[in-house]
């Protein structure tokens, strides 16, 4: 690469009573009057009121939480309309990708002066508006929404997934305090963190790969390694949850500044047409998303073995085994992962239709993840993954971590 | 070399690229496809940079794309944010994968229907530039449906019609 951009003006607040200094963040952004975003079921868990609890004496301008978990451009116009009749002047959201997401569109149509999200779609073309002071408090380990320039919101009159990429979209504060994830279950604790590895291993990957973005995702590899099976195991221990707070927050950056490629395009697409939840697609897609680029990915692929198995499994591997090693070792995490939780491992499993593919398939190839994927994504390259997914013929391929073979190699 | 040069041979190219577009829409099944997937009168514009050279066009029911006028609004717009850099693209040093990973031109509008955008005018690289030239800027050279040479040849009568 002759030239790479990487922007990541968020202020971290991670760990331990991280959320006891909302307030004062809030404050030193000239906020007084704060909008809260959240979910219904983040109100009935009593994570809500943590963070209204910490505002303090803080007056809150408004509470809503009629945020669906597909939230789509009319929510986001309509929260912007009431934003600006509560007369608020800061917004906090509480809440895995979707609440996120909302907000961000919130701060950019009142940041723009803007009444509906549509005329704001596109790529890197929002100059800054107004200050709209934003903290980011993300209740899951996995979307890394906090980090990234990037939301995809639905328009439900099109039935399609808008992406919005712009710096204005990033938060000023995110807050990662483990009390926020303490009472995520087990299944979507693994299913989110896979998501987050797929960020990292997607990021350090893919052709707008850059030295800062390396540095970010190989350091989420390696949290992700070290604390997604006992987070799974210990879901009380605030260690473990910081880490994956931390990966999940290191792997956001990571992509939204180097891009992800072939598994989130067909995971988009799985979600949209299948209904497909995100970090379940990723956990499916990614082994054959791997074997798919593993053509043109060999040395990347090789040297993020060293990140998620640790430098003993590295050194006892090959150099030229690494890379099947480092497919085969995402296969083994996956497996005890399903055995622990149940999360699927396959597209079958996961409930999708295979008549639904062909059209899953064109929407992947009309996702902006494949643009900067290392390999060319085409309509057959697409249906091959689908197909292997679907009842997980993938694992086979390659090599098992014990570094015999099982079966003949296979390219997807 | 001077911004005006550059200016020129970017404006040249997009002449070709618009007559090759409706060439292949003719000629090439898969461009076929892909425009007749844009919903009517879609329009797209690409804009080399301040001041620079602009290709401005709409999807056409029968001809695959028209011209639009330049001062019309276009729903999808990517803008190269130097006269430098969409020549880079336009002359075949970069693909647009590579000018979108070196952030080289944002876009306004739908990112979705921009891709199919993209992959016409990839295909078209493939019939443009010569092969050992699109081997080196995209990731897989699409196989030719025709002749380059007869391309070219019916862009130039393209501009007599
Ligand atoms: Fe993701």
């Amino acid at each position: 690469m002759n030239y790479y951009e990487f922007i990541n003006p968020t202020k971290l607040c991670s760990g331990k009573g991280a959320l006891d200094n909302l307030a004062y963040e809030l404050e030193m952004l000239g906020a007084c009057r704060p909008m809260v975003l959240s979910d219904a079921m983040l109100e009935k868990l009593g994570t809500l009121r943590q963070v209204t609890e910490a505002l303090g004496e803080m007056q809150i301008g408004r509470v809503f939480t009629d945020i669906p978990r597909d939230s789509g451009v009319e929510v986001v116009n309509r929260i912007a309309r009431e934003y600006r009749d509560f007369d608020c002047d800061a917004l906090v959201a509480l809440g895995g990708g979707s609440v996120l997401d909302t907000a961000k569109g919130v701060r950019l149509l009142i940041a723009q002066g803007a009444d509906d999200l549509l005329e704001l779609q596109g790529c890197e073309c929002i100059p800054r508006g107004r200050e709209v002071p934003f903290v980011a408090i993300p209740t899951t380990a996995g979307t890394g929404s906090e980090a990234t320039a990037v939301a995809v919101i639905k328009n439900h009159a099109r039935n399609v997934k808008m992406e919005f990429i712009s710096q204005q979209l990033l938060p000023d504060v995110a807050i990662l305090d483990p009390r926020m994830t303490l009472t995520l279950p087990p299944r979507i604790t693994a299913s989110t963190g896979m998501d987050t590895l797929c960020h990292a291993i997607e990021a350090y990957s893919c052709m707008q790969k850059n030295p800062l973005s390396d540095a970010y995702a190989t350091a989420a590899v390696r949290l992700v390694g070290e604390n997604l099976m006992r987070v799974v195991r210990f879901g009380a221990s605030k260690e473990a949850r910081t880490a994956m707070a931390n990966a999940s927050f290191l792997a956001g950056a990571a992509f939204s500044n180097s891009m992800v490629g072939v598994v989130h395009a067909n995971g988009h697409a799985l979600g949209g047409v299948c209904h497909i939840a995100h970090g379940d697609a990723m956990n499916i897609l990614l082994p054959a998303g791997m074997i798919f680029n593993r053509r043109v990915c060999r040395d990347t692929y090789a040297e993020l073995l060293l990140y998620l198995a640790g430098p003993e499994v590295y050194h006892n591997t090959p150099a030229a085994k690494r890379a099947d090693r480092m497919i085969a070792e995402v296969v083994r995490l996956r497996g005890r992962l399903h055995r622990m939780t149940g999360l699927p491992v396959t597209l079958k499993e996961a409930g999708a239709d295979p008549a639904l593919f062909p059209e899953v398939a064109k929407t992947a190839l009309n996702d902006g993840a494949v643009i900067v994927n290392p390999r060319q994504v085409t309509y057959e390259a697409v249906m091959r993954i689908l197909e292997a997914c679907y009842e997980g013929k993938e694992p086979q391929q390659g090599q098992t971590p014990s570094g015999k073979k099982k079966a003949k190699k296979r390219s997807i | 070399m001077k911004k005006e040069l550059l200016n020129h041979v970017n404006a040249l190219v997009l002449a070709v690229l618009y007559r090759s577009l409706r060439v292949l829409y003719r000629d090439d099944s898969r461009v076929r496809e892909e425009i007749d997937g844009w919903k009517n009168n879609l329009s797209f514009k690409l804009v080399c940079g301040p001041g620079g050279a602009v290709l401005a066009l709409r999807r056409s029911e029968h001809a695959g794309v028209r011209k639009l006028q330049r001062a019309q609004r276009a729903e999808i717009t990517m803008r190269f944010k130097s006269v430098e850099g969409a020549f880079q693209v336009l002359s075949g040093q970069k693909s647009i994968a590579d000018a979108y990973a070196e952030h080289l031109f944002t876009l306004e509008g739908d990112i979705y229907q921009t891709m199919s955008f993209v992959r016409v005018v990839e295909y078209a690289e493939a019939y443009l530039f010569p092969r050992i030239w699109s081997r080196r800027i995209l990731r897989e050279v699409p196989e030719k449906q025709t002749g380059s040479l007869r391309v070219y040849a019916e862009a130039l009568l393209e501009h007599a019609r």
